[in-house]
């Protein structure tokens, strides 16, 4: 049914079909989710947080694969019910029920405002990964304070064998639902030498959640993330299990990461930049640690391929195009930290959009860090429906109005956009295209129409293989 | 010249982008050759009244209110008032517009005292309904979310709202304009609250940048505080403009859509009956409330 239903979609050419069939199946029967997740072998790990859980997920199925284990996995950005239900139902066979095998395991990259319902369907995950907390679209998940506090609410229903692989970094994340019995088990940084000195003030937690107090860092790896200690009470950063205790970030390619884990040490080399993929990698070595595979499984982590969107490369006439999402402001501050890290100036289009009239807050572009990062993109294209609020940010940013060094140009129309900054971009350099999804969606359908690319989910069903789609 | 502002609890208060009005008022000042001071005020710190020409205090969610409230009560409240009473500049927006009046009655947990400056008060939907909810759904559908415009005296304010419940002005208390599109302040038509020249406003986005007007109204009170008259040189505002007539369009064209899909809407009806109902109750328990 839901298979026929996905076929349907396709057909139509109305998109990739990742969450209609599991929204008809639910219609059709609510526990569908609940049954098909409950016959999944070795049962479910579901990754959340605001940021980096599609890239945690990547990892760890790989890691997964190299374990000889068959990872079901939702479709990046499919993260709600019914997008989870679709991957399930899809993989069913006519009987209704999953076919036999005894190595599969439930991989599901879970929206962070839909845990509540998720964790009503898949009501006894093996291992719940929680990867951080950010403001993110406050006018659909609210303030982080109450959205976490949501959470704990459902997570009181979970069993008490669920392992809970938590950031120790994150002082909100840390101490989730502390009354809890569950294990345990913390990734985090050690390395210093990567940190800065003072808080973001883009921090959403800087007080402590049990009293209230200030918190001390003694080292910030960006946002709230760092080495904390509550002055009040004294509650403080618990000791990473799995630790990140060398970081050397290669720019805007790579990242060579030393781990230690309980029983191993190694040096690997992450093909994905920045701070905050270094902290993905992390979670997916704590989960799989959870998971009890392998050690020398965990190398699969360098074979990972960037997900759609994440500094994904594009050859467009002679230029190497990334496209990158950034789709809140810790998430843009940081894709703009690990690019422009080097100080060295780049040709880029910086995007804005809201989701068509339904979410039009925009305010968080205010807490991106555009001040430190001013001279840097020399001649920025600006596009999207919010190009002009976000040029607005940019001029008081000191971006523009009282230097003349920054020629910035304000072009809404994604394309024209585009064109106009490959047009920029000096022969055989990169263009960087930053943005929120759907400015990315319009250029990178353009580039489809052009022959540049191909659909995303031809090369998600190519590149994942049999694993999502068996046919 | 030069003015003096305090922001108060910038570590806390400032959940919405609402650095982003701080910097609209420095970078304004600086434009035009104004030295503007910034005092960061936290939990603890005093407003001494004969300090400050502008007062700040951005937004933040039940959690970040709950951390200030006594604080801002106790230890701020009278130097707030006392500097508003001697025609400093303020503005609070969001869940800090809320603490500046008597109380605010959040959705769970106690109430929480004000600083007392605005003959008003809050009540949370959730904190008249004794109830709390499980998915975020639930959480959004009784919260104001969207575009809003106001009219403030001859000229529009655009901004974004995102509030639960009402706030409720009392017979003193004078709102700073009218709403053309969106909720405001409880759904009767007015929104904000204007005393001397202290902002209240559900206004973000963060408002400043999309008004520049309301920027220059408040550094020019500012200025006429200190130094008792003072004329700001207009700036070259093309960019905001754009911003903001674009900001206007967007929502003539939602409302245009909203209007075609009355048909739908009609479909819903007996949900929303029943929440204007609740609605209601909730506003004649708070004014009850606010007076005695």
């Amino acid at each position: 049914m839901g298979k026929a239903v996905r076929a349907g979609v396709r057909r139509l050419g109305k998109g990739n079909g990742t969450a209609v069939p599991g929204a008809v199946a639910l219609a059709i029967d609510p526990g569908t989710l609940a049954g098909l997740a409950a016959e999944i072998p070795r049962g479910a790990v579901l990754v959340t947080g605001s940021n980096g859980k599609g890239t945690t997920c990547r990892m760890l199925a790989e890691i997964m694969r190299a374990a000889g284990l068959h990872p079901i996995l939702n479709r990046e950005g499919s993260n709600q019910l019914s997008g989870i239900a679709t991957t399930l139902v899809a993989r069913s066979g006519l009987s209704g029920h999953l076919p036999t095998d005894g190595q599969a395991i439930g991989l599901f990259e879970v929206d962070e405002g839909s845990v509540p319902q998720i964790l009503k369907q898949i009501a006894r995950p093996s291992v719940l990964v929680f990867g951080n907390v950010f403001r993110d679209q406050l006018d659909r998940y609210m303030e982080p304070a109450y959205l976490t506090s949501l959470l704990e609410r459902e997570m009181r229903n979970l069993p008490v064998d669920t392992t809970l692989v938590l950031n120790a970094d994150d002082p909100r994340v840390a101490y989730l639902a502390p009354e809890l019995e569950n294990p345990r088990l913390y990734f985090g940084i050690q390395d210093v030498e990567c940190g800065r000195d003072g808080i973001d003030p883009t921090s959403d937690f800087p007080r402590c959640q049990r009293c209230g107090g200030e918190l001390a860092y003694r080292c910030v790896f960006y946002a709230h993330l760092g080495h904390w200690t509550c002055g009040g009470c004294g509650l403080a950063r618990p000791v990473p299990h799995v630790q990140l205790t060398k970081l050397d970030l290669l720019g805007s390619g790579s990242s060579r990461i030393q781990v230690a884990t309980p029983t191993a040490e190694m040096v690997l080399e992450i093909p994905v930049p920045g701070l905050y993929n270094t902290y993905n990698a992390a979670a997916a070595l704590a989960a799989a640690t959870a998971c009890q595979l392998s050690d020398h499984a965990f190398s699969a982590i360098e074979r990972v391929t960037p997900s759609s969107f994440r500094m994904e490369r594009v050859d467009v006439s002679g230029h190497d195009v990334y496209l990158t999402l950034a789709k809140n402001a810790n998430g843009y501050t940081e894709v703009l930290r690990a690019l422009l890290g080097d100080r060295q100036p780049k040709q880029m289009m910086l995007g804005l959009n809201d989701c068509a009239g339904k979410q039009p807050d925009t305010s968080w572009i205010w807490d991106i860090d555009f001040d430190a990062l001013c001279g840097l993109i020399p001649a920025p294209v600006i596009s999207g429906n919010r190009a002009y609020d976000l040029a607005v940010r940019l001029k008081y940013a000191g971006w523009l109005g009282t230097t003349e060094a920054t020629a910035l140009t304000t072009e809404p129309d994604p394309v024209r956009a585009f064109q106009l900054a490959l047009a920029r971009t000096p022969g055989g350099e990169p263009l960087w295209v930053v943005s929120t999804s759907i400015v990315l969606q319009q250029v990178r359908r353009w580039l489809r129409q052009q022959g540049y690319v191909r659909k995303v989910w031809q090369e998600q069903d190519q590149r994942g293989g049999a694993d999502l789609w068996p046919s | 010249m030069r003015i003096k502002l305090g922001c108060l609890y910038p570590d806390i208060m400032s959940t919405y982008g609402d650095r982003g009005n701080v910097m609209t008022i420095l970078r304004r000042c600086e434009w035009r050759g104004i030295t503007a001071e910034v005092r960061e005020l936290r939990l603890g710190d005093r407003v001494e009244p004969g300090e400050l020409d502008l007062i700040v205090m951005g937004s933040g969610g039940e959690s970040q209110q709950r951390l200030i409230a006594s604080d801002l009560s106790r230890i701020k409240g009278p130097g707030i008032r006392e500097a508003v009473a001697q025609g400093a500049a303020a503005l609070a927006v969001g869940g800090g517009y809320e603490l500046f009046g008597r109380f605010c009655r959040p959705g769970e947990g106690a109430e929480l005292p004000g600083a007392g400056l605005f003959d008003a008060w809050t009540m949370g939907y959730r904190a008249i309904l004794d109830d709390h909810y499980d998915t975020l759904t639930e959480a959004n559908a009784e919260r104001a979310i969207g575009d809003l415009v106001v009219r403030w005296g001859d000229r529009l304010l655009v901004g974004f709202e995102n509030h639960s419940g009402g706030t409720y002005l009392g017979p003193t208390a004078k709102p700073l304009g009218q709403v053309v599109s969106g909720y405001g302040n409880n759904g009767d038509g007015s929104e904000g609250v204007l005393l001397g020249n202290a902002v209240g406003t559900h206004l973000r986005g963060p408002c400043l940048p999309r008004n520049p007007a309301l920027a220059d109204f408040l550094i020019g009170a500012a200025l006429n505080r200190r130094y008792g008259d003072a004329e700001l040189p207009a700036l070259p505002d093309e960019t905001e403009h754009t911003a903001r007539e674009l900001a206007m369009q967007r929502v003539t064209h939602a409302r245009l859509r909203s209007r075609r899909s009355h048909a739908r809407g009609a479909l819903r009806r007996p949900a929303i009956r029943v929440k204007a109902r609740r609605r209601h109750r909730s506003a004649a328990g708070a004014q009850s409330r606010g007076r005695r």
